[in-house]
């Protein structure tokens, strides 16, 4: 649980542009995401609670922390921000680019930064961050009790389960260069049991609380696994979402059914556009024609003129590209 | 044939839903056979017809939509483009200009606009055509309109 403060401490600097920004739904939104967190360490591990928990956290710690170096925390956290922040429109766009420019900006942080920043911030986190970390463990566990959050909650869980995962397998390759941080992790813990949950709050600005605040849920694994984790639940939804979008904007030459046999057009027959008229219909109904007159329903005009010119399949593509940008 | 049904279901259903919104169509199925449908048309304004409810029957194939319905008047109309005794309907979209994307509604809208605007260059009522090219207008819409009364309208007590 140390790392909780070890991240704030280390963003603390930089974070201070991306926490005003922040707003409360981000802050609801983490604390949805600390409820899974919570779950999933449940469930991990169910047997001896207390102990297990500390050993467990202990592990997590060393392992997750020197790949979650604060810088890329950031990074991540402000544009997970952003995200959030954002109306649709934008939205969509970020999520366009997100899937391949956070995993790789945060990559480069972790690589970068991690032997020097997580020595550092751990450091600091010995002295004067586990308070704040203790303040987010307080808070954390008897919060995360027996709320159920719906669907986020499932959501996040399988993310946080997937990042831990990847954290685990970093791990190996990371274990060895920092063995500091298993020394830090009692001592951050008795910190944490010894220090009032209020001494954090004092010694911090509010800003920085509220920054802790959207932070903590998570842990080391958040900085990651938050780009990921709204990777996750932001794409399907945006592909989703995309879809509905182009849907609409499309919807006078895009019809919700086949005007032909009045089925629903899936996302294969709404991207397919046989006709240079616009005339969309699903494939059977296409096939059906081809094999019958073989003229577009829409125009009179026979199929193969257009569509042995390569036009079909042009169109075809290209139509699908903005349509399922992630599948 | 099993496609053709389908559409025809669900075409029964579109028209269900939308009954209010083309007061001038009434599109009945068959309640044994979804194959025969029986519209009632209401004669457009202005014309010879207004006033008039024709009935239509159409006999749809099983490859529907890729045939068009056969369709024909059963109220008897003095049409240049209606067979006075069979109540054929010679229309483009019926025959050749057909196209999937339309639907029974649809082509009751298009006899409607053609009862509206008769083309006399392609009759089937050579008596009706034969008015019109001969420019009697008058003489055309006096007998289309007295067929109307007799056929299309009901009758006064």
């Amino acid at each position: 649980m140390g790392y909780d403060s070890m991240a704030n401490v280390g963003s603390v600097p930089s974070m201070v542009s991306g926490k005003k920004r922040r707003g409360n739904r981000s802050a609801k939104l983490k604390q949805c995401k600390l409820d899974a967190r919570r779950e999933q360490w449940l469930s991990q591990v169910n047997g001896g609670k207390d102990d297990c928990k500390v050993t467990r956290l202990a592990t997590s710690l060393h392992l997750l922390h020197p790949l979650r170096a604060p810088t890329g925390k950031i990074d991540s956290k402000t544009k997970a921000g952003e995200d959030e922040r954002d109306d649709m429109p934008l939205h969509e766009r970020n999520g366009l680019d997100s899937p391949t420019h956070n995993p790789v900006m945060g990559n480069h942080h972790k690589r970068n930064n991690s032997p020097s920043n997580s020595v550092s911030s751990r450091s600091s986190s010995v002295n004067s961050t586990s308070r704040s970390f203790t303040d987010g463990e307080r808070e954390e566990h008897p919060e995360g009790g027996g709320e159920g959050n719906g669907v986020l909650d499932d959501w996040e869980a399988v993310a946080d389960a997937l990042s831990e995962d990847v954290g685990r397998d970093d791990r190996h390759h990371c274990h060895h260069p920092d063995p500091v941080v298993t020394y830090i992790v009692p001592a951050a813990s008795s910190g944490i049991l010894g220090e009032a949950p209020l001494g954090g709050s004092t010694m911090k600005l509010k800003p920085v609380r509220s920054t802790k605040r959207a932070w903590r849920p998570d842990d080391t694994s958040r900085p990651q696994s938050l780009p990921s984790i709204s990777k996750k639940c932001i794409f399907p939804w945006n592909a989703e979402r995309d879809h509905l979008v182009s849907r609409q904007s499309s919807i006078l030459s895009l019809p919700s059914r086949c005007p032909i046999c009045y089925e629903d057009l899936d996302l294969t027959d709404s991207s397919f556009l046989p006709c240079s008229c616009g005339f969309r219909l699903c494939l059977f109904c296409h096939k059906k024609i081809l094999e019958a007159d073989g003229r577009c329903p829409g125009c009179r005009k026979h199929y193969d003129y257009m569509s042995s010119g390569g036009v079909e399949y042009g169109r075809n593509t290209t139509s699908i590209i903005p349509v399922v940008p992630f599948v | 044939m099993q496609a053709s049904r389908a559409r025809l279901f669900k075409e029964y259903k579109e028209v269900q839903r939308e009954k209010a919104v083309d007061p001038d169509i009434q599109l009945v199925c068959d309640d044994s056979n979804i194959y025969k449908w029986t519209a009632l048309i209401k004669g457009p304004s202005e014309t010879p017809y207004e006033g008039g409810v024709f009935q239509l029957a159409f006999s749809i194939p099983e490859q529907y939509p890729l045939l068009p319905p056969q369709v024909r008047f059963l109220t008897k109309i003095f049409h240049p483009n209606v067979h006075f005794k069979t109540g054929e309907i010679c229309l483009d979209i019926l025959k050749n200009a057909w196209s999937p994307a339309w639907t029974l509604q649809s082509v009751c809208r298009a006899i409607i606009a053609l009862m509206a605007h008769p083309e006399p260059d392609s009759p089937l009522n050579c008596d009706s055509g034969n008015l019109l090219r001969s420019g009697d207008v008058r003489g055309y819409r006096s007998m289309a309109r007295m067929y109307t009364r007799l056929a299309a309208m009901p009758k006064k007590g």
